[in-house]
């Protein structure tokens, strides 16, 4: 059997289709209306969700996919009791200690890096202007871990390391609320009552809320990092603190702990192996385990089922558009009865009816489409402009959205088509 | 002509040709009762008789427009009575030319892509569907209207750019169903002065007319009657040939 004539024929069926098309210049946009907006939500809702996962993806790379995070948390029953505020000697004391650390890196395997950070909140004077900041002791290793790349000077040295340097890297911004106006590498800085140097800066950190959870910073905190032996010798583990009159003190051996597992498949099992370890010798829940990767996959499965309903939601105007198409084609198929016949009698066969037909509705959906995913990324940066979402349009939504609209279009179209297909010819011809 | 006939198989043959709707059932409405019909080559036959006596239905069955209920019809021997629908639709576009009284033009199209219809199912190429049709177009008369769409021409041009239509694959049957019907007498005459030509050039034409005058200038007509042959004629010589079936 020979191909249908309008697949042997395909441009000249599709020049027939776009005339007819344009000879009901109304009719044909108002069905177009229909797929554009239903392209058009589908495209957008597809990359609202890439857009998500994307974002979803890069806030929690910012905290390395293969690293376990430990944190020190003081333990929820441990509130200053009686006892502990009449003696004005009391220290608390929880959380990780260099015991631990040892523990850690004898037991567990899979691990390539294991890095300590000591957290010291203290303030940072520079002249008479001074800030509360967040000062962490951190070796070189985590520097680079965790990308900080100084756009100014230089990055903590494993020699600052070995030297215990007294030698700081900070953010742009620490340097304007401290109305710094000189050249700010060299400069010195009093970390609480210690002289810092300045040897690189940092542009500011712009860090999702989880990644703030995760390292239990506050908005807006203002980071300081210095070598880890520095933050050692100069300020020591005892956090001393001042509140409202009565003080308080605090010795945390080891503030943070961050575990580089040597791959992702190893995260979770490291994650699992130093809780075991860890649950030997803390009776209270002073530690905390933060394991991106796991926060991704949870967040990624609530982001997935967010993802298809929305597009299920948008699908449901495409639907509407398909029902337009299948309309509209019903009438045209009945209004041009007399040219089925017509074009029967000369010799048309069934299939070049139907093809002549269905290949408006691709034309329909070719154009719906185009159009739809100029609407999609239009309502897109209508979206993105207003929530500050972040979205992409990827080559993956392009073409499904094509695809989508043009299986519509044909799957609404033959129906009309395979009406217009079966006319009797000397009926059509009446 | 009885001694070419005997050699080489007519052109078209009906045999016991019946048409009846819904066959089978109690209310079986029979049109056509039982058509022999014998056409040879070249013939130009005038088919006449009262409304509703089956000429239109009889010009579809040989149109390959429709199946017969029973009986057979053979196009140059061949049997076309079985041929699935793709198979008719192609005899039709080679082999059949359709002329209608209402002319069945495609409003949206011009009078060259009307005429390349039959063309264009036929698969021929583009350039040369173009050639042929301007040809044909030209050959009726109608060059300086190619562009034109059907609703900007006269009832004469209509039915001049459907006879090049129905000439554009050299069909060996041309099937008229009152080609003047719609056309006042004048330009009546210049369409049969067409046909004439065609005969002339030794096409086979079956032409369906109400109107004796014009019957009476044909070579051979056959008369119907409620479904049947009532009478097979040749005029000018006026020798009646097959007897009528009866
Ligand atoms: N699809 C059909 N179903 C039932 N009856 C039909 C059908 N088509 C035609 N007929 C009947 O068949 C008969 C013959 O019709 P046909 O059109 O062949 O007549 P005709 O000789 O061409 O008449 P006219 O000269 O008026 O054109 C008519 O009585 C008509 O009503
Ligand atoms: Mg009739």
């Amino acid at each position: 059997m020979a191909k249908p004539l309008a697949v042997a024929n395909a441009g000249e069926t599709f020049l027939l289709a776009f005339r007819n098309l344009r000879r009901n210049k109304l009719r044909t946009l108002l069905t177009l209306l229909g797929m554009i907006f239903g392209v058009g939500s589908v495209i957008a809702m597809l990359s609202v969700g890439a857009g998500a996962q994307a974002e979803l993806l890069d806030r929690i790379r910012e905290l390395g996919v293969q690293n376990v995070i430990v944190n020190s948390v003081r333990p929820p029953q441990q509130t200053r009791d009686e006892k502990s505020s009449q003696d004005s000697d009391w220290i608390d004391r929880f959380g990780l200690t260099d015991a631990d650390r040892l523990r850690i890196e004898r037991l567990c395997p899979g691990i390539d890096q294991l890095l300590s950070v000591n957290l010291v909140p203290d303030r940072v004077w520079h002249g008479s202007s001074r800030l509360d900041a967040t000062i962490l002791g951190v070796p070189p290793a985590y520097v680079s871990l965790f990308g900080l790349v100084p756009t100014l000077g230089r990055t903590l040295s494993e020699l600052d390391e070995a030297s215990a340097s007294s030698v700081c890297l900070v953010r742009r911004s620490l340097l304007r609320k401290l109305g710094v106006l000189e050249e700010p590498l060299g400069l010195s800085l009093k970390l609480g009552n210690f002289p810092f140097q300045v040897v690189g800066v940092l542009e500011d950190s712009n860090y999702h809320e989880q990644t703030l959870a995760a390292l239990n910073l506050e908005a807006g905190a203002h980071e300081v990092f210095i070598p880890h032996a520095a933050s050692m010798r100069t300020f020591g583990n005892l956090v001393y603190k001042e509140r409202g009159g009565t003080s308080e003190r605090t010795r945390i051996e080891v503030d943070r702990l961050v575990a580089v597992a040597s791959s992702a498949d190893q995260v979770r099992t490291v994650a699992r192996v130093i809780d075991a370890i860890l649950s030997h010798g803390h009776e209270q829940e002073d530690y905390q385990i933060v394991v991106p990767l796991s926060l991704l996959e949870q967040q990624e499965r609530t982001q997935r089922v967010f993802s298809v309903v929305m597009v299920l939601i948008a699908s449901i105007s495409l639907v509407v558009g398909g029902i337009g198409i299948a309309n509209i084609m019903l009438a045209t198929v009945t209004e041009r009865t007399r040219e089925v016949g017509i074009r029967r009698a000369m010799g048309a066969r069934r299939s070049d009816i139907l093809a002549q037909f269905l290949t408006e509705t691709v034309a329909i959906g070719l154009i719906g489409g185009l159009l739809g995913l100029g609407f999609g990324m239009a309502a897109l940066q209508g979206i993105v402009r207003t929530t500050g979402w972040k979205a992409e349009v990827g080559p993956t939504a392009i073409m499904v959205s094509m695809g989508i609209s043009c299986a519509v279009a044909v799957i609404s179209g033959l129906y009309p088509a395979r009406r217009g297909a079966r006319l009797d010819p000397i009926q059509a011809l009446r | 002509m009885n001694s070419s006939a005997a050699s080489s198989p007519p052109l078209i043959q009906l045999e016991g040709v019946v048409k009846s709707y819904g066959a089978g059932s109690a209310e079986e409405l029979v049109i056509l009762h039982g058509i022999d019909l014998c056409i040879q080559a070249g013939d130009y036959v005038g088919l006449v008789g009262a409304s509703g006596s089956g000429k239109t239905t009889l010009m579809n069955l040989m149109g390959c427009m429709d199946r017969p209920t029973r009986g057979s019809y053979r196009i140059n021997g061949q049997d076309v009575t079985s041929l699935d629908d793709d198979r008719l639709s192609a005899v039709r576009n080679r082999s059949i030319g359709f002329v209608f009284q209402s002319f069945q033009l495609v409003p949206e199209l011009s009078v060259l892509e009307n005429v390349e219809m039959p063309l264009f199912y036929a698969r021929v190429p583009r350039r040369e569907r173009r050639r042929k049709a301007q040809e044909l177009v030209q050959s009726v008369g109608l060059g300086h209207r190619m562009q034109h769409v059907p609703s900007k021409l006269s009832g004469g041009e209509c039915q001049r750019t459907a006879i090049a239509r129905s000439l554009a694959n050299d069909p060996v049957l041309l099937l008229a169903d009152e080609p003047t019907g719609n056309l006042d007498s004048r330009t009546g005459e210049e369409i049969l002065a067409l046909f004439a030509q065609l005969h002339e050039r030794k096409r086979t034409i079956v032409m369906v007319t109400h109107n004796p005058e014009i019957a009476a200038r044909l070579p051979r007509i056959v008369e119907m009657k409620d479904g049947r042959i009532l009478k097979d004629s040749r005029s000018g010589s006026s020798q009646p040939l097959v007897a009528a079936s009866a």
